[in-house]
Order: C-alpha cells, then sequence, then structure tokens
C-alpha cells in the first residue's frame, strides 16, 4: 500500500465515535424566521429608518 | 439533530442512502413474491457506517410494502450490525438503533438474525423522566421504531406521552427544525389520542414543503403516510 493509500484510508476511516456522534447528535438550534427578521427590524428602527410594527387596521369608511 | 453545514463523508453517504430509500418507498407495488431492488451501494466502511447510521429504515421498503428485502440490503445491514455494535458507554440511541436493526433482519428471515445475536430490549425507562422537549428530541432519533405493528418500549411510551409529543412536534415546526419534525410527526401518525387541534395532516404537509428536500425527512414523510388519514383514498 502506497502512502497515499494509507493517507486516503486515514481519511475515510469511520470511527465509533463518528457513528455515535451521527446517531445521537445534539439538538440543533432553532431557527426562527421572524426572531431575525425583527431583531434586523429593530436594528433599523434604532437607527430611525422604519417602524417596528405596521400601523393598526382601522375599518374602512362608509 | 444534525447542525446545519456539517457536512462529512459519511453524512453525506446517510443522506445518498436516505434517497435510495426514498426512491424505493415511493416506488411502490412491488409484488410480495419479488425482492425490492437494492438500495444499498456496497459494504465498503463508509457505505457499512452509513447503513448503521440509518439503521432498520434501510429496511423500511421491504417492511412497509410487506414485500422481500433484496438479499444485498440484508446482507449489508448484517454486516453493518455486526461491523459497529453498540459500545459500553453507548447513548440509548445508539443501543436502540442497533436493537432495531436486529429485530427487522429477524422479522425479515434474515439468515444469520436469530442464531448470531442476543437482543434484549434495551432500557427505556429514563425517557418517562425527560421534560417533552427532550423526550420529542429522543423521540425524533428513535423514529426508525415508528413502524406501525411493530411494538417497544419506546413506542409504549411515545403513546402514554402523546401530548408531550404532539407539543414536540409544533415546536420543531415552530423553530424549523424539519428532520425533527418529520421524526416526531411519522410517531404521531401511529398514535391514538393525537389533539384534534393539532392539525397532524396539514402539518406534514407543510414540513414536507419546507423541509422535503432532506432526504432524510421524505423518509419520514413517506414512513409517515401509508398510515396518515385519507392516505388510503389518495391524499398526500
Amino acid at each position: 500500500m502506497t502512502s497515499y493509500e494509507y493517507e486516503l484510508r486515514d481519511r475515510t476511516k469511520i470511527s465509533d465515535t463518528d457513528i455515535e456522534a451521527a446517531l445521537d447528535p445534539g439538538e440543533a438550534q432553532g431557527f426562527y424566521r421572524d426572531t431575525r427578521e425583527c431583531a434586523a427590524l429593530a436594528l433599523q428602527a434604532g437607527a430611525g429608518q422604519v417602524l417596528l410594527a405596521p400601523p393598526a387596521p382601522r375599518p374602512k369608511k362608509g | 439533530m444534525e447542525q446545519p453545514g456539517t457536512t462529512t463523508p459519511l453524512t453525506g453517504a446517510v443522506r445518498e442512502l436516505a434517497t435510495q430509500v426514498v426512491s424505493a418507498l415511493t416506488s411502490g407495488g412491488h409484488s410480495p413474491m419479488s425482492a425490492h431492488t437494492p438500495v444499498t451501494v456496497g459494504d465498503d466502511e463508509l457505505g457499512l457506517a452509513a447503513v448503521r447510521v440509518l439503521g432498520a429504515d434501510v429496511l423500511l421498503p421491504a417492511v412497509l410494502h410487506r414485500t422481500l428485502p433484496a438479499p444485498a440490503d440484508l446482507a449489508v445491514c448484517e454486516k453493518a450490525v455486526l461491523a459497529y455494535p453498540p459500545g459500553p458507554d453507548a447513548s440509548p440511541a445508539s443501543r436502540w438503533s442497533h436493537w432495531a436493526m436486529v429485530r427487522t433482519l429477524a422479522d425479515l428471515g434474515a439468515p444469520t438474525a436469530h442464531t448470531s445475536f442476543e437482543n434484549p430490549e434495551p432500557d427505556a425507562a429514563w425517557l418517562e423522566d425527560l421534560p417533552w422537549q427532550g423526550l420529542a428530541h429522543q423521540l425524533a432519533l428513535l423514529a426508525a421504531l415508528a413502524v406501525p405493528g411493530a411494538d417497544s418500549a419506546v413506542a409504549g411510551i411515545a403513546r402514554r406521552r402523546t401530548v408531550d409529543v404532539a407539543r414536540g412536534f409544533v415546536r420543531a415546526v415552530r423553530r424549523r427544525g424539519w428532520l425533527q419534525a418529520a421524526a416526531t410527526g411519522r410517531w404521531l401518525t401511529l398514535l391514538d389520542d393525537v389533539p384534534d387541534t393539532l392539525g397532524l395532516d396539514a402539518g406534514l404537509a407543510f414540513v414536507a414543503l419546507m423541509g422535503g428536500d432532506d432526504p432524510r425527512v421524505a423518509l419520514h414523510l413517506q414512513a409517515a403516510r401509508p398510515v396518515l388519514p385519507g392516505a388510503a383514498a389518495g391524499r398526500t
């Protein structure tokens, strides 16, 4: 076996630790789009560019 | 569950294998007398490891369609079970995954499954005391146990904590954890007394829309389909 083949074998070797990590991963962080959008809006609002929320709907006249 | 952006050769191989399983599940219509086309692609180290990670779901097409598994798949699964037994410090998820593989192999008549392995059920009592968030996470890891007619201590706890599983499903959807949402949804399709207010059918359709590109999500959704209300009438 050449040194390259040794290196390749090591690179692709799957350990029990890899298996265990794949079978028992921690829970992924939640991804709340609304939270991120709100955070961006909050930053812009802090700079006085936009309001955080649209105006409340008003009943139509007539 | 897997963190976004952490693709390794193993996770790539697992996704590829899941894609093959989904393809076999969606093709359907096999004769009970003819074996499925193999979903595994080989018994090299990476291939065996991927089979061990995907677990009993590798054989799900044969289980759900009640057809003969491909002999090559049975052979590769047996090799994976032998190659990667849970170690003394293995997690419950690893122990249960291994147990489910051995049981499924035995149920499908794998030649050596009856004789090669002693297969006592791992402990599941620890699930009883988990908060509902943790329960949903663990059940998602153990979703290969969520198979119609396949009982286990884990399934018994899921039945006793249906409302908590439903909470976990909603939480996963809200967190955009599509894999966990699909897996907990898969469990819920097997449980009685799921609250009508949950909207499970619509929820699973939403998960499919948002996360169905992930083959592992698609696999859980396909596993949930046969028992979804209205699935027999052709509704998706």
